[in-house]
């Protein structure tokens, strides 16, 4: 509980890191309809695509410097040191910053949803898969991060994009099973199962990288 | 025993002596399939009765499918050899492995578009399995990137060795897409538990060029090994010998 407060308090401080990704966020959905004819018919087609693109790159903003200052200032070498596992450690940075940046955005995405269509019941099972789909991506990103650590998260970004096309493709998938009323059920579960996969493997797989760095 | 001619072929010295001898006699063989299974195929088999003579691209785009997959997966191997035994041959034949697998994934890519205009109408389409293809050919992109910005080979080995296999999750996203999703690619012809789905005229070719198709790139992959170790071991008192 401790850590979790200590890098609650890390990201609070750095304003530009949280609340950036969210603006970035709402400046994307908000240029949506900008683009395109303002009908009601129109904005629905492209709408969900906009919206899980919007949320992969948010969380790509989100982690780009998730690991550089610590690195650079030296303190995650002494973070490695420390009696605290390092995985977990890693865990709850990656927490922190989905309660910070990806609820947040899902509850947007919530909001943009029944704004576009109108659709409450739609809307309402959006936020599920936004509220999964971001931790996951959250979790992908930190992993290019960290492999690519001091190079810049260009290359991270590189990495890290095609492991998040399946996600994309199972979410462009479970709009179009609640559009058409058959069983979505089974996307969530998938996601869900990703999802614990990911919690798990990724803090560990980041925690190696990271030693692999500064060895 | 076992152990022991693990540990003594596991050294690139030996490796690299041993596969000298080897490699060209597996290179000139493998050609020799290819190219017999090639005029089989294209001159003496019988036009498929719905495409004509352009199912006959099967020749090129089965061998590089299955090779672009396999690739990856015998690195993921690799990989995990590196990372838990600290084998350094293979790290070498994991960054020694992505340019050819880059390059069969995009032989597979361009076959399968060409293939695609006759058949399908339409030269791409965003269907499963040709979306995850295209991914894997990202995957071998960055890969060859991420090693490539990182000038301490170790600390790239080990970063490579990580991402490698944490992609590998892209290959049975491949293998099953076909089953998973309904996609426009046709499910698997030839399986291990079931009877083949072609005519046994065009089967046997098709598994020669295979055959063939998998030695040529085993001959490149040892030729871009040779090229690793003697670029990593160039300090070696033993290079001058092999040189």
């Amino acid at each position: 509980m401790k850590l979790l407060s200590l890098e609650l308090l890390k990201l609070k401080k750095k304003t530009r890191s949280w609340l950036g990704p969210i603006l970035v966020f709402w400046l994307i959905m908000i240029a949506y309809p900008l683009t395109i004819e303002v009908s009601s018919e129109s904005m629905e087609i492209g709408f969900f695509s906009v919206l899980w693109i919007s949320i992969l790159l948010s969380m790509m903003f989100a982690t780009e410097d998730i690991f550089t200052e610590d690195y650079n200032d030296g303190s995650l070498e002494q973070t490695l040191i420390n009696e605290t596992s390092f995985a977990y450690q890693v865990g709850a940075k990656v927490l922190i910053h989905w309660l910070l940046i990806g609820i947040p955005i899902s509850i947007l995405s919530f909001i943009f949803s029944l704004g576009t269509t109108g659709d409450m019941v739609l809307s309402f099972l959006i936020l599920p898969f936004a509220i999964m789909s971001s931790y996951i991506f959250l979790n992908l990103f930190v992993l290019g991060n960290a492999l690519s650590l001091n190079k810049g998260s260009v290359l991270g970004a590189i990495i890290t994009l095609p492991l998040t096309l399946p996600i994309l493709i199972v979410l462009g998938k479970s709009i179009t099973a609640i559009q058409l009323d058959i069983n979505y059920l089974g996307f969530i579960f998938l996601l869900l199962g990703s999802l614990s996969i990911i919690i798990v493997s990724v803090p560990l797989i980041v925690s190696y990288i990271i030693r692999a760095h500064l060895e | 025993m076992i152990k022991k001619f693990i540990h003594q072929f596991a050294s690139p010295k030996t490796y690299l002596f041993q596969v000298e001898r080897a490699y060209k006699l597996i290179l000139y063989f493998s050609i020799a399939v290819y190219i017999g299974s090639l005029i089989w195929g294209l001159l003496f088999t019988q036009e498929d009765f719905v495409q004509g003579n352009s199912y006959r691209i099967i020749y090129l785009h089965v061998p590089a499918s299955f090779l672009s997959q396999s690739l990856y997966m015998s690195m993921a191997v690799a990989s995990f050899v590196y990372l838990v035994w600290r084998v350094k041959l293979a790290a070498y034949l994991v960054i020694s492995i992505a340019p050819i697998g880059a390059m069969t994934t995009f032989i597979a890519l361009t076959s399968g578009s060409i293939w695609g205009i006759p058949t399908w109408g339409t030269w791409w389409q965003w269907d499963a399995r040709i979306t995850s293809t295209l991914i894997l050919f990202i995957m071998y992109l960055g890969l060859i990137s991420l090693h490539s910005s990182f000038s301490n080979y170790e600390r790239a080995d080990k970063l490579l060795s990580w991402l490698v296999i944490v992609g590998a999750i892209n290959i049975p996203i491949i293998k099953k897409s076909v089953d998973w999703w309904s996609t426009l690619h046709q499910p698997a012809s030839i399986t291990l538990t079931n009877k083949p789905a072609i005519d046994p005229s065009m089967l046997y070719p098709l598994l020669g060029s295979i055959i063939g198709f998998f030695g040529i790139i085993i001959s490149l992959v040892i030729i871009s090994s040779k090229y690793q170790i003697l670029l990593r071991e160039k300090n070696k008192s033993w290079i001058k010998e092999y040189v």
